[in-house]
């Protein structure tokens, strides 16, 4: 009997010691994520969460919130100045993004010899532009491309050109805002680019050089296939940040003239203006689905065809 | 190798030179027209933009810019933030990251995906839920409004796990055996393997903390609580204010001297830690 028992004590009195250390070390990875679990439930699920319920109120900040259904989204989605600001992050994604590749992968493409000469100064001064604070180069355009002052129109001026009203017309104010946006993110699609570049073996080009192909056609047949994924994704990066777009028309435009640079981004932050927050969230909701569903859509093209 | 082939490549390099030179003017010229021109006089500043070296050298715009705007303390505001968030970022990041990487423990792929769907969540659709978080909360216009949200940040972690997990078990597994606790395992062990991720993650973190604008606009937007951006954005509503008046050219040198005072901070640590920035650019381009 007694020969029977005393493993079994000494069997419970192991584990209960071993477990109690096994507990302390499985509770280890909760505590290190506990900070982040709180920040997240604080800042971003509960927001969201009271928004979305928000979204179907109407509620100028104070007093109680009045249930209105669907209300909200229809007031938007029949709304023409809701779509107004789509399409003008449309038109601007239009003049950005293909630009914007294009040059990018030039420099890239350029960059990408070890043996050139002051490689490493080019790349830097084509990083410049976006580590500078973004609301500081916005009112430099101001001034640069100010219609009677300005360095830009001086420059048309000297040449013999007429002076263009860059910000106070609608015809050129989001072709201005363009070129800020150009101008201050082209340096960080450049280094990924650039990173995606120098993924491809070098044995390609030799190869391709043996056989008498020139530097224009082993751009065509070996780079640009191979760097699909990289600049797709470097698409789906600039497509999100195009849609989003607000300190550049909030700082030197403010949304005008006659609301053509008022973006998607800016279009939602006037709600706030206006106090208007059961319609600024439901405006929020619809974000989120647009540029998810266009991010999704991108990650789709992202897949290998074959 | 025959002539005709070298003639061919030289012409080339030329033309690579060439075109680089071009745009590595077109990326530079606005920043150094402005760091110039802000010590102009500021008549000249608007009558010959494009000169920028003979109508003399002043510093009356950066005097009146320091008496007008009060830059000193949207500085002090973005300094109190950046060294707060800033080190909440690098403790709680890579502290999540360690718990992602080295366990496995029920609900952590619940918790990743988490992690992975804030990365996804654009920012901009956040702004109206967490400003009427922070009014409930009645933290409008206060620090903590500045620096919490968003300070455990999600894309810090997805790369940090990523760093963590190059460190090879063997080293955490002798620290055990050596009688290192876990949390110890962190810190002398985890911390120290990564410091160069650690480095291009300080870099990025500083960098996006000094030039936040859209949520220090929208919750601090008081002249008490202004981060230096917000106090920037504010000159620009002056110009348009001038715009018929001789104060023009005065509010313009203004302007180009405060963005010269918040650009040069970032341009020197860019160009002292280059290499850290491109690398914590480069991490955050594989985010996604």
């Amino acid at each position: 009997m007694s020969a029977t028992v005393a493993p079994v004590q000494a069997r419970s009195a192991v584990p209960a010691r071993r477990w109690r250390r096994v507990l302390r070390r499985r509770s280890w990875p909760y505590i290190f994520v506990t900070p982040f679990v709180a920040v997240f439930a604080a800042f971003s699920v509960y927001p969201m969460v009271f928004t979305l319920r928000l979204s179907f109120t109407k509620w100028r900040g104070t007093g109680a919130a009045q249930w209105v259904g669907w209300d909200n989204y229809t007031y938007l989605l029949t709304n023409p100045s809701f779509w107004a600001s789509l399409k003008n992050s449309a038109v601007l994604w239009l003049l950005v993004v293909p630009a914007q590749m294009a040059l990018a992968l030039a420099i890239a493409v350029l960059l990408n010899h070890a043996a050139l000469r002051l490689r490493n100064l080019y790349r830097v001064a084509i990083i410049i532009p976006f580590v500078t604070p973004l609301v500081a180069v916005a009112q430099i355009w101001i001034v640069l491309f100010d219609q009677d002052y300005g360095a830009v129109n001086s420059v048309l001026g000297a040449l013999g050109l007429p002076h263009v009203g860059w910000l106070v017309t609608s015809q050129w104010a989001k072709p201005t805002l363009a070129l800020l946006f150009i101008w201050k993110t082209t340096g960080f699609i450049m280094i990924i680019l650039l990173s995606g570049l120098q993924a491809i073996d070098p044995a390609y080009y030799e190869a391709a050089a043996i056989d008498g192909a020139s530097r224009l056609q082993q751009v065509t047949a070996i780079t640009l296939p191979l760097l699909r994924r990289t600049l797709m994704f470097a698409v789906v990066m600039q497509t999100l940040a195009v849609f989003q777009m607000f300190t550049e028309p909030y700082v030197v435009t403010k949304g005008g003239p006659y609301s053509s640079t008022t973006t998607a981004g800016l279009y939602l932050y006037n709600h706030i203006n206006r106090a208007d927050l059961g319609t600024g969230s439901a405006n929020s909701f619809l974000l989120v689905v647009i540029v998810m569903g266009l991010s999704l859509i991108f990650v789709r093209l992202l897949r290998p065809k074959d | 190798m025959t002539a005709s082939t070298r003639h061919h490549r030289r012409a080339a390099l030329t033309g690579s030179h060439l075109f680089l030179a071009t745009v590595t003017l077109g990326f530079l010229a606005p920043v150094v027209w402005a760091l110039v021109s802000a010590f102009k006089q500021p008549a000249a500043i608007i009558q010959q933009p494009l000169d920028l070296f003979s109508s003399g050298f002043t510093l009356a715009n950066y005097q009146r810019m320091f008496e007008d705007v009060p830059i000193g303390h949207g500085f002090l505001n973005t300094a109190i933030v950046l060294v707060t968030k800033g080190t909440i970022t690098l403790l709680g990041a890579p502290l999540a990251a360690f718990g992602f990487a080295k366990y496995r423990f029920p609900g952590q792929n619940l918790l990743f995906g988490a992690v992975l769907v804030t990365l996804m969540l654009p920012m901009i659709v956040l702004i109206i839920p967490l400003l009427l978080e922070m009014k409930a909360l009645n933290w409008v216009n206060t620090y903590q409004a500045l620096i919490l949200p968003g300070s455990v940040d999600a894309f810090a972690i997805f790369w940090m796990r990523q760093v963590i997990a190059a460190v090879p078990d063997e080293l955490l597994d002798a620290g055990r055996i050596d009688g290192c606790g876990e949390f110890g395992l962190f810190w002398r062990i985890v911390l120290p393997a990564i410091r160069p991720g650690l480095a291009g993650l300080g870099v990025l973190t500083i960098m996006n903390i000094y030039n936040d604008f859209v949520w220090p606009v929208v919750v601090a937007s008081s002249s008490r609580m202004a981060t230096l951006q917000v106090v920037l954005s504010t000159l620009a509503q002056n110009i348009s204010g001038h715009r018929i008046s001789a104060d023009y050219a005065t509010v313009t040198g203004e302007l180009l001297a405060a963005s010269s005072v918040a650009l040069v901070p970032l341009l020197v640590l860019f160009i002292g830690l280059q290499k850290h920035f491109i690398n914590g650019i480069l991490a955050g381009s594989v985010k996604g």
